[in-house]
């Protein structure tokens, strides 16, 4: 355990020295800080995980936090190793990419000391052991990324973004701050190990103290209806930190899922309907949204909303799985959620990070401005199409795994003879097709809009991408989608323990079952590995004697056609979106005067938020009308106020007149 | 067993003939001679030996697409079974891949179309994409019906347990049928879907998002569009054929199938227009409707508490 509370400190120490040295220093002492850290944490993360076991180290805190202790478990090493190598990751890429902000020195000043507070504070809300310190630390971490978002915070747009993300961030704390207190008042102790006695005592109002738990650690995985701020926060936000905040810190709310769900030990059929639902909603809502996205970090923002809820399904059927008593089931649907948790956390990171180069080079995230970076962006492309593929959950890359899992957890669980789970089951299996298929929609528009055809706009700077420290990180998560996806039982045989935690013992056998089976499912990917270039050479010998012309793209003989007459991102998706205009909104507004003869026209269409138009507005609408009777109060006026101060002295004499 | 790779190996070489099927059919109901029955096959070898013209836009994509689309269509083929012989390959949860990799060609395939920065190939991938969102949806309720109809999840042992011919599994057949034969017209993209005889109208689909391809890549194209069709009719002829018969037999009746489901393929396009292009996904959303019935009958017959005789898991 000291080991990994050293590497938390030398995380800790690398942030606040950062803002001591020059420009160009900070970078690399924060980097250097964050690989030592690297050393300590990850040798005893792995061996917990591999070996099982757990261990804890106790302090004793003055008055009100008492004995605090922190335990390393194989859940919590998981998401140690995931959070310590994803904060190493963004302090890589930050290096180069932070140049671009190098006027403004003081906030790159606070970059890394709040990137330092952000490391720790996600490291610590995973192993602390202490309710209270627990809502301390993740407070931490909200209000840390919180000033990262905001670090553009000259823009308005960015500023907004970032309150609205910290206001849904205390709206999710209130739930937790609910349930822990109540948890910690009924079992008298602040150490989660009492809570165990509290929850299983099963009635309905542990449910209900269970649901504070979920909707608490889902507005921060981003579950519906709470999954708004995601696309507020990490558009605004730099792209090392929308990287770091979608791989690795909604994860930390899953991480509180899965801890309540091991505290909470008897699952009922109620909380795992409902959670499976709601997941199953969560990836429909956020992959729809994504479709009709324009914004490059917003659609991978909504597509961070999709894999959550795929995650969320996992976990349901899981939970299912426990409920019903069958441990085949419960082991695919917990397996594949861990195994999505890691694979979300290496793609979407890729992704962002490889948008970030684009937006370094473009200074734009609108794909419809974008065309043909594959020329321009060749290594940034490549590994941009590898996170795209894996993402979308095709073979031969990590997604398909881990999708692969939650799908046999359905089908298994249709042969239960129980109508309700089989209904719920069809719905996740067709559900989740459909999920597959929108997400394939909407990576094709990406990579094909922004990295394919031709330039929509002239580009104005010279392409760079050939930078060590940008490319490094995304190589390095790309290795681990190919592994993943040819070789699933490598990542797979590190999850065991874990899975231990969550079933009975006796499930080892289905363990070792579905590993056999994924060995032969790699041996059938290999096949369809070398199926592909076995065409590829035949195509290739064929080709070898033969003419290759290269001329341009054939154009029906309209010879005056330019780059924009080309499909945008906007024209792709339409014929989609006219389909589920009900569950996204589009607003079209054409502006076109009635004339005969033609005139200059133009027409702009968005999306809306289904959640964010009918929930989430009219309430606050609501709530502004309710706080403005009060508004009275605070009116302005300097009369007013020192109206209010005679009124206090006023008070403060007739109290102290009346007591003596 | 060698029955099996002979008849695996037939199936490779027989996609262009079924194709010619339709079109012999077509010619003869429109009283013409028409072209010879073999004739995609002297299509197929005259592309191969040619040259290729390659947009200078493209990037490798569009170069790759095509052997991972013709990859993908074969190593589908190796997922599915024969009546009485099973699949080459065969696992438990064998259709996910099988859709998955159908869905991996199909997202390079829309790749290289964008890849040319041709607005006709925007439009064609635009509509692929849309229509394959119904149909993905659709095939994995079949196959949930089917999956909780026979407790077995791998494409063998659901079709080697849907022997019984009760009422209740006649109508859940005749469902599947219907929504598999969309699905044939969706992949072969056929009347009254899209119109592979032109493609240079806006109403195209598959047709406009090969425009650029020649040579050897665009005969890559054709086979594996030909074969994804023949594979989703050999599904449709699984469901049917009765397990009772001999191997002979069963495997004869196979074959008859699919030759009945090319000619009516033909009939069809004979008879009918294609139809408008926002009518096409109403079109497919009867796939989705008759597999969502075939799915509550079977819920409804379970509950019922008639059990099919599968052991479970």
């Amino acid at each position: 355990m000291t080991a990994i509370l050293i590497g938390v400190i030398l995380f800790l120490i690398g942030g606040i020295i950062s803002i001591f040295f020059g420009e160009k220093l900070k970078k690399i002492v924060f980097l250097s800080f964050a690989a030592v850290a690297q050393f300590f944490i990850l040798p005893q993360s792995f061996n917990i995980l591999l070996n099982g076991g757990q261990t804890e180290a106790k302090f004793i805190l003055s008055d009100p936090l008492g004995a605090c202790s922190f335990r390393l478990d194989p859940l919590a090493s998981l998401f140690v190793i995931i959070i310590s190598t994803g904060s190493l990751l963004c302090a890589i890429y930050s290096g180069s990419y932070m140049k671009m902000y190098s006027y403004k020195k003081i906030s790159l000043s606070t970059y890394y000391f709040f990137l330092g507070i952000l490391s720790v504070s996600m490291l610590l809300v995973v192993i602390v052991q202490n309710a209270l310190v627990f809502l301390i630390v993740w407070e931490l971490m909200s209000i840390s990324s919180f000033f990262l978002v905001i670090f553009e915070n000259d823009k308005p747009e960015v500023l907004k973004s970032g309150l609205y993300y910290l206001i849904s961030m205390q709206v999710g704390v209130a739930f937790l701050i609910a349930g822990f207190a109540w948890v910690s008042a009924s079992s008298g102790s602040l150490d989660f190990n009492s809570f165990h006695s509290v929850l299983s005592n099963s009635n309905s109002f542990s449910n209900l103290i269970v649901a504070f738990f979920l909707i608490g650690f889902g507005t921060k995985a981003g579950f519906i209806p709470m999954h708004t701020w995601l696309p507020k926060a990490h558009p605004a936000a730099p792209t090392g930190v929308s990287a770091l905040m979608s791989g690795v810190m909604i994860k930390t709310g899953i991480y509180g899922i899965l801890r309540i769900i091991l505290l909470y030990g008897n699952i009922n059929s109620t909380i795992a309907y409902s959670f499976f639902s709601i997941s199953l909603l969560t990836a429909i809502t956020g992959i729809a949204n994504a479709a009709s996205q324009k914004d490059l970090k917003k659609l991978l923002a909504y597509s961070s909303v999709e894999n959550i809820g795929i995650i969320g399904m996992g976990i349901g059927i899981g939970m299912l799985g426990i409920v019903y008593n069958n441990s085949m089931i419960a082991m695919l649907g917990f397996l594949g959620a861990i195994l999505h948790i890691i694979n979300h956390f290496t793609f979407k990171s890729l992704l962002f990070y490889g948008g970030g180069i684009v937006y370094l080079n473009t200074h734009t995230r609108n794909i419809d401005k974008l065309g043909g970076l594959a020329k321009y962006l060749p290594m940034t492309s490549s590994l941009f199409l590898i996170g795209s593929l894996a993402i979308s959950g095709l073979p031969l890359f990590s997604g398909f795994i881990s999708e692969l899992l939650i799908y046999l957890g359905l089908a298994r669980s249709l042969s239960i003879n129980n109508l309700s789970i089989n209904i719920f089951a069809i719905l996740g299996f067709s559900g989740l097709a459909f999920t597959g298929a929108i997400a394939l929609l909407s990576f094709t528009k990406v990579y094909g809009i922004a990295f394919l055809g031709n330039a929509r706009t002239q580009y104005q700077e010279k392409f760079k991408e050939k930078d060590f420290s940008l490319l490094s990180p995304m190589i390095f998560l790309a290795v681990i989608i190919i592994i993943t996806g040819l070789f699933p039982y490598l990542t797979v045989s590190l999850l065991g323990n874990i899975l231990k935690q969550f079933l009975p013992m006796d499930s080892l056998n289905e363990f070792l079952k579905i590993q056999l089976n994924l060995q032969i499912l790699s041996g059938y990917i290999l096949i369809f590995t070398s199926f592909i270039l076995f065409f590829y050479l035949i195509r290739y010998f064929l080709l070898k004697r033969k003419r290759v012309e290269y001329f341009k793209t054939w154009d029906c003989g309209y010879q005056v056609g330019s780059s924009r007459i080309q499909y945008t991102s906007s024209s792709f998706a339409q014929p989609f979106l006219s389909l589920i205009s009900e569950i996204v909104p589009q607003n079209i507004n054409v502006n076109k005067e009635p004339v005969l003869f033609p005139k200059e026209a133009s027409i702009e269409s968005n999306s809306q938020d289904f959640f964010e138009r009918f929930l989430i507005q009219p309430n606050l609408k609501w709530l502004r009308k309710f706080l403005d009777l009060f508004s009275w109060i605070q009116s302005g006026k300097m009369q007013q106020y020192i109206i209010y101060g005679l009124i206090f002295l006023l008070f403060i004499l007739i109290w102290i007149l009346g007591v003596k | 067993m060698m029955l099996k790779y002979i008849i695996i190996a037939l199936v490779i070489i027989s996609p262009f003939f079924f194709t010619g099927l339709i079109n012999k059919v077509k010619a003869i109901w429109a009283g013409r001679k028409g072209s010879p029955v073999l004739q995609p096959y002297f299509d197929f070898v005259r592309l191969i030996q040619k040259g290729e013209v390659i947009s200078k836009t493209t990037s490798f994509i569009f170069q790759i697409s095509p052997s991972i689309n013709i990859a993908s269509s074969l190593f589908a083929l190796m997922l599915i079974p024969l009546p009485f012989l099973g699949s080459v390959i065969s696992f438990k949860g064998d259709f996910i891949l099988f859709s998955y990799t159908l869905a991996f060609s199909k997202f390079l395939m829309i790749l290289a179309a964008l890849d040319t920065g041709s607005s006709f190939e925007g439009i064609g991938a635009s509509r692929e994409v849309t229509y394959s969102t119904i149909v993905e949806t659709a095939f994995f309720i079949i196959m949930g019906s089917l999956a909780l109809l026979t407790n077995q999840i791998s494409f063998s042992s659901i079709f080697a347990l849907l022997n019984m011919s009760t009422g209740y599994t006649i109508l859940i057949k005749i469902l599947l049928v219907i929504s598999l034969f969309i699905m044939v017209l969706v992949e072969g993209s056929r009347i009254p879907i899209d119109d592979p005889n032109t493609h240079l109208e806006l109403t195209m689909i598959h047709e406009v998002m090969i425009l650029d391809y020649s040579g050897t890549d665009l005969a890559f194209i054709l086979y594996s569009t030909a074969l994804k069709m023949v594979i989703v009719s050999m599904l449709i002829a699984n469901l049917l054929v009765p397990l009772y018969l001999t191997v002979p037999i069963s495997l004869i009746l196979f074959a008859f199938i699919l030759i009945l489901i090319f000619m009516i393929i033909g009939l069809i396009e004979s008879l009918i227009a294609r139809l408008r292009i926002s009518h096409v996904p109403q079109f497919i959303f009867f796939m989705t409707a008759f597999s969502l019935i075939a799915f509550a009958i079977i819920a409804f017959f379970l509950r019922a508490g008639v059990q099919f005789s599968g052991k479970g898991l």
